[in-house]
């Protein structure tokens, strides 16, 4: 469902991603993993359509992101927790992004509710918590009933109860046919609902594969992270 | 995309801003304030004889006098209209910024662009439907018969039409500089002080007749004749010069913005 297809992208002399590819399948719950300057949210970035690539390509069902036509009815996404300015409330900003791309002005009460913010739904967003945000953040991706999740860290900030029921959220997704991309620089959050990991450092993928291929010659989900990311070149495939 | 929704969606964002109420109020409240103040002195000199002290001897000269400060509150609407998009959140809520929602939903960036200079121009000539006439009934209103003379209807018309535009303009140019800073700061800063306090552009003028064709200059015939400083262009091309100016910039801009990483 998603693809990336060598994906290279300098900043100035610094190369950020080092022809990065791999695949988000559909019914499943794929985890993109790697230590902070990774590489994670510059490729989720180029996958949306917000960096440019300066070689390869990433895409949504065949097409590249801003080709999509009312985009968030296919694919929504969460980076940089509530992407809301911070003098809106929460209602205003999930109205209008819903306007945007003709989405009923019913899904915004529907996802308030989904993501527990109904009573703080005329706030502004600047006097939100840091989880507040990232529950904001969540209901946007969610507001077209899209097929696709992409979130960038979406646990972040999130309590205990907050994370097991985005888990049970993001697994209901992928086990109702959807397709589901996460990335987490935190291991312990993504063991018990990723079916498929991705491993990048230092802008490359390390490893890919389902769950036990990734996972099998190690004690832990954490081992493997920490073996596979510290010298980048104990490849998995 | 159909641009109906885009269009409506950055008017929705547009009008929920607290900033743009600012900009609105100073163009309404700030031309109100000033007409006030003018209209007093103008018909008490009138009244008193001394037409030589009034500076105007029509109501509609008096309220148009203050009409420069509603371009504060245009450049106020131009900008913010953009920058609030790169503003970033509290850090305790994340620290997010809007552009990137803006983007994923409307990855047609040019689409963007034009749907937010289309509000931004609605959402002016809104602001000028109210503080126009209001500053002119006001000073109707308090010059009264003390006037000594009149602007005819056609003229009244075509200056509060040219107002409108110039305010209008003077948005656009704003948003489009605020594409390339992104950052509110220096446009308001620059563009409010330069269309209230000192006009570098008419300086300017003082050394090079070719200052005259900036845009601020281009248009400040729209107000009707400004007896302050001679030369430059009459009304009609230099609304046009304002326009292309205008237009040109929005069209580099969104070339930079529909190329740069958001």
């Amino acid at each position: 469902m998603l693809t990336i297809e060598h994906l290279v992208k300098h900043h100035g002399s610094r190369t950020v991603l080092d022809h990065v590819g791999f695949e988000a399948r559909s019914g499943r719950v794929t985890a993109f993993l790697g230590p902070n300057g990774a590489g994670k949210s510059s490729t989720l970035r180029i996958l949306l359509g917000l960096d440019r690539a300066d070689e390869g390509r990433a895409l949504v069902a065949g097409q590249s992101y801003r080709s999509l036509r009312d985009p968030l009815r296919t694919l929504g996404s969460m980076l940089d927790g509530s992407g809301a300015h911070r003098s809106r409330t929460a209602r205003n900003h999930l109205s209008w992004v819903a306007r945007s791309n003709g989405i009923p002005q019913r899904r915004v009460d529907h996802v308030l509710d989904q993501v527990g913010l109904t009573a703080s739904a005329r706030t502004r967003v600047g006097r939100y918590s840091l989880g507040m945000g990232q529950r904001l953040g969540l209901a946007c991706a969610l507001l077209g009933e899209p097929e696709v999740l992409v979130l960038d860290e979406p646990v972040n900030g999130l309590d205990p109860e907050g994370i097991r029921w985005i888990r049970g959220l993001l697994r209901a997704h992928a086990d109702a046919g959807g397709t589901v991309l996460l990335s987490s620089h935190f291991m312990g959050e993504v063991a018990d609902i990723a079916d498929d990991l991705v491993i990048i450092a230092g802008g490359r993928v390390v490893a890919d594969g389902t769950l036990d291929d990734v996972t099998r010659r190690y004690e832990t989900l954490e081992d493997a992270f920490f073996a596979l990311t510290s010298d980048g070149r104990d490849t998995v495939r | 995309m159909r641009a109906w929704s885009v269009f409506a969606a950055e008017l929705q964002k547009l009008s929920a801003l607290p900033a743009v109420w600012t900009g609105a109020a100073v163009a309404v409240l700030g031309a109100g304030a000033l007409t006030l103040l003018n209209a007093v002195g103008v018909r008490d000199a009138l009244l008193a004889g001394r037409p030589e002290d009034s500076g105007y001897g029509s109501a509609f000269d008096t309220a148009f006098a203050s009409m420069p400060i509603g371009t504060v509150g245009a450049v106020v609407i131009g900008v913010v209209a953009m920058s609030s998009e790169f503003t970033a959140n509290s850090p305790d809520a994340g620290g997010g910024r809007q552009i990137g929602t803006t983007l994923v939903a409307v990855p047609r960036r040019v689409g963007v662009l034009v749907a937010k200079a289309a509000a931004v121009v609605l959402l002016v000539l809104a602001t000028a439907a109210v503080a126009i006439p209001a500053s002119v009934t006001l000073a109707e209103a308090i010059i009264g018969d003390a006037a000594t003379s009149t602007v005819p209807a056609d003229e009244a018309v075509r200056r509060c039409l040219g107002a409108a535009l110039y305010w209008t303009l003077t948005a656009l140019l704003a948003l489009a500089v605020t594409v390339f800073t992104r950052s509110g700061v220096v446009p308001l800063l620059v563009l409010v002080v330069n269309s209230s306090l000192v006009s570098v552009s008419l300086l300017l003028t003082m050394l090079t007749p070719v200052a005259h064709w900036l845009p601020d200059m281009a248009g400040r015939r729209l107000f009707g004749d400004v007896d302050t400083v001679a030369g430059g262009l009459a009304a009609g091309p230099g609304a046009l010069v304002m326009t292309g100016w205008a237009l040109a910039l929005l069209v580099v801009a969104g070339a930079v913005f529909s190329r740069r990483d958001a």
